[in-house]
């Protein structure tokens, strides 16, 4: 078991044609990963690494069994590539791309909400679950065994790149992962924390949760309220990254767009407070991981 | 998002339907006193800055004749508010109002809607209206899939009260409001307040818009009128920031970077990726390292945009280290960086034997970065260190080198 992708999944890739898109296409085919279908309009009846090409995720819809989509389609595009996996009903898409017109993550992600399709991302580097060999985006590149190996820590990151680096510390610590979702690090988004964390709750294999937190939303909030609440009752390990900008003039913002404190809201400091409230084990440094995952994995 | 200067803010309100006080835009006294004599006095002065809370700066202030407009304009013109040097003046016809209305449109992430926050009690700021008087406020989220329709405008405005002639002008208002939010992109538009006049008409007295500024491309409008990435600083970007944005254009959409400069500090910051940027500048701090500047790069960048970026944050004035720390990469190809780095470091001519530098430069193709690195004279690290590590390691390096700016 795991979340979100397993050896079941069945993935198009909207956008494979492009440079990103292909190479990414090549390294999870060469993970192990069933991707059956891409989708670029003009290009049908050409192949990427093999993987044949569509005008319409409609047209292979009809050829294939298709329940996973991710979106590699350039920004001004994005929406229509995201209604188009809606549209023909595929269960879960991941949206890649980067620097999407908030309009229109707002309108797909509430066109998401209404049909129980599950979004992750935009600006998400990916899924991954070891075990059954499935990767879906960049996540891990051309080696995802050095930091991807599999075990029963569950990673959360509103950082792409961080998400590679959580679990590589959990391997230091001696440890796997189960399944590693990168949330994406913009303020709108279809999978914040608390909806990856209903996940893992649900899923035997995973038996605590490694998360990473970053100043702005209200994610870190939702996510201590959500554990006071009983919704996720296995040990969380977080970290908050960028407790600096608490000191810069506010309105400042470092890192990803999401990541800007206004009005007092969104303070690393109240992050870690209320999440050590809920009882989870916040890392005051990111090398403390390793000691905590050692002692609550332990248990 | 970027912010919309007032001036700008307001040619939109007019050109979609939205009366505003007539208006000019001055950059010395003499221009905002020949503006008072035409718009007539009383008038409102007002800095044209970027940043909120204005007038708790004194940076908004009234005038009855056209003399006292030009001493006040020059008064004005010499303020800084929140670190943004006034250049220029809004003068606008003072309004003779007999109730504020407030109205504002942003996304709400829990809605995941647009959502108008109207109010019956404008003029101050929202936040202490909704401590004094909540029943004065309504808050509406808009089904983005459907339609705004002038009807729910309409609703908003008699459940706070409005009756008459006003309630339907307001109610054209806000329809037109929301349908501008939506047209350019923002992600934020505040009129406060929505000023109702003595004779009974419907006038936005103020305008704070946001937009998008990941979206130009497809509002040729705006492109040249805001400022990208102006929301971001907490005040006005320097040269070197400009020159870095400049930079990050080349190949927009490949390898994505944002420089900020930060005060003092003598350590040249390059560090990946959003995440890993954050915890790179904690860590610096916490051994007691003293960031110049603050770099924030991703998404596989080419080899001559990672070269331009390091040049830029080396050549700040008291750069005399350089601390690269990256999370183990997924996509960006570290040989391609590690030769980026090495070519800055030789157009300026930095021995890097000489010169304290740090570098964690682990992931896609990293034996290849190690290889370039050591035999550029580079310390590498992989991923047989962690991330903070590597900054104590830094800041290590300048105390040793620079014995005499250790605290």
């Amino acid at each position: 078991m795991a979340i979100l992708v397993n050896k079941n999944s069945k993935i198009a890739i909207q956008g494979i044609t492009g440079r990103e898109a292909s190479m990414v296409t090549k390294q999870a085919l060469a993970y192990g990963t069933k991707i059956v279908a891409g989708i670029t309009p003009g290009k049908e009846g050409q192949s990427v690494e093999g993987v044949p090409v569509y005008d319409t995720l409609k047209r292979a819809c009809q050829d294939l069994k298709i329940n996973t989509s991710v979106v590699y389609v350039p920004p001004a595009f994005a929406y229509d590539a995201v209604m188009e996996a809606i549209g023909n009903g595929i269960p879960l898409i991941i949206i890649i791309t980067e620097r999407i017109p908030q309009q229109d993550t707002i309108k797909f992600l509430s066109a998401a909400k209404r049909t129980d399709c599950t979004v992750v991302g935009p600006n998400s580097v990916g899924v991954i679950t070891p075990e059954d060999k499935v990767k879906l985006g960049a996540i891990g590149g051309d080696n995802p065994e050095r930091c991807f190996v599999p075990g029963n820590v569950g990673i959360i990151s509103r950082s792409g790149g961080m998400t590679a680096e959580c679990a590589w510390m959990v391997n230091r610590a001696g440890f796997g992962v189960s399944t590693c979702v990168s949330i994406g690090g913009d303020t709108f988004i279809g999978s914040p924390p608390t909806k990856v964390l209903g996940m893992f709750e649900e899923d035997p294999k995973t038996k605590l949760v490694v998360m990473w937190g970053e100043p702005g939303t209200r994610y870190e909030e939702d996510v201590a309220e959500f554990i006071k609440k009983k919704g996720f009752t296995k040990p969380l390990v977080a970290y908050i990254g960028g407790r600096f900008v608490e000191n810069m003039p506010e309105g400042t913002v470092f890192g990803h767009a999401a990541s800007m404190i206004e009005g007092g809201a969104g303070k690393p400091s109240n992050k870690m407070a209320a999440l050590r409230e809920s009882g989870c084990h916040v890392a005051e440094n990111f090398n403390d991981i390793i000691a905590i995952l050692q002692k609550v994995m332990e248990k | 998002m970027a912010r919309v200067l007032e001036n700008v803010g307001k040619d939109l309100l007019r050109e979609n339907g939205v009366p505003t006080p007539e208006f000019f835009v001055a950059s010395t006294a003499e221009e905002a006193r020949s503006a008072a004599e035409k718009i007539g006095c009383p008038v409102v002065i007002k800095a044209l800055v970027t940043v909120g809370k204005r007038g708790k700066a004194g940076a908004v202030k009234f005038a009855e004749t056209p003399d006292k407009t030009a001493i006040i304009a020059e008064e004005i013109l010499a303020l800084t508010v929140r670190n943004f040097p006034v250049e220029r003046l809004l003068v606008e016809k003072k309004l003779d109002i007999s109730q504020e209305l407030y109205v504002s449109i942003t996304y709400d992430s829990s809605e995941m809607a647009p959502v108008i926050i109207a109010s019956s009690a404008g003029g101050i700021d929202i936040e202490e209206i909704a401590k004094t008087q909540p029943e004065k406020i309504l808050k509406y989220p808009v089904h983005m899939l459907k339609e705004f329709n002038p009807y729910e405008a309409k609703e908003i405005w008699s459940d706070l009260g409005l009756r008459g002639r006003v309630l339907q002008k307001a109610t054209m208002i806000l329809w037109r409001l929301y349908n501008l939010f939506v047209k350019y992109d923002g992600t934020i538009v505040e009129i406060n307040p929505l000023a109702i006049t003595a004779s009974g008409e419907v006038v936005a007295a103020a305008i704070l818009m946001g937009v998008d500024d990941d979206v130009l491309y497809r509002q040729s409008y705006l492109s040249d009128k805001v400022e990208e990435g102006s929301d971001r600083a907490w005040r006005p970007l320097t040269v070197l920031e400009k020159k870095m944005i400049e930079v990050d254009k080349t190949e927009a959409y490949r390898g994505t970077a944002r420089y900020t400069e930060m005060e003092g500090g003598n350590i040249g910051f390059f560090c990946g990726g959003g995440g890993g940027s954050l915890l790179s500048y904690d860590a610096l701090l916490r051994f007691g390292g003293k960031p110049a500047n603050y770099t924030e790069f991703g998404g596989n960048p080419p080899e001559a945009k990672v070269r331009g970026l390091v040049k830029g944050v080396l050549s700040k004035p008291g750069v005399k280290g350089f601390y690269m720390n990256l999370n183990i990469t997924n996509n960006t190809q570290t040989d391609i960086v590690a030769k980026g780095i090495i070519s800055a470091f030789q157009d300026l001519n930095i021995d890097p034997k000489k010169f304290p530098a740090v570098l964690r430069l682990a992931g896609v193709h990293d034996a290849k970065a190690r290889k370039l690195c050591t035999e550029a004279g580079l310390d590498y690290h992989g991923d047989d260190i962690t991330m903070e590590d590597t900054a104590r390691i830094i800041v290590d390096k300048m105390k040793k080198a620079y014995p005499e700016e250790a605290d």
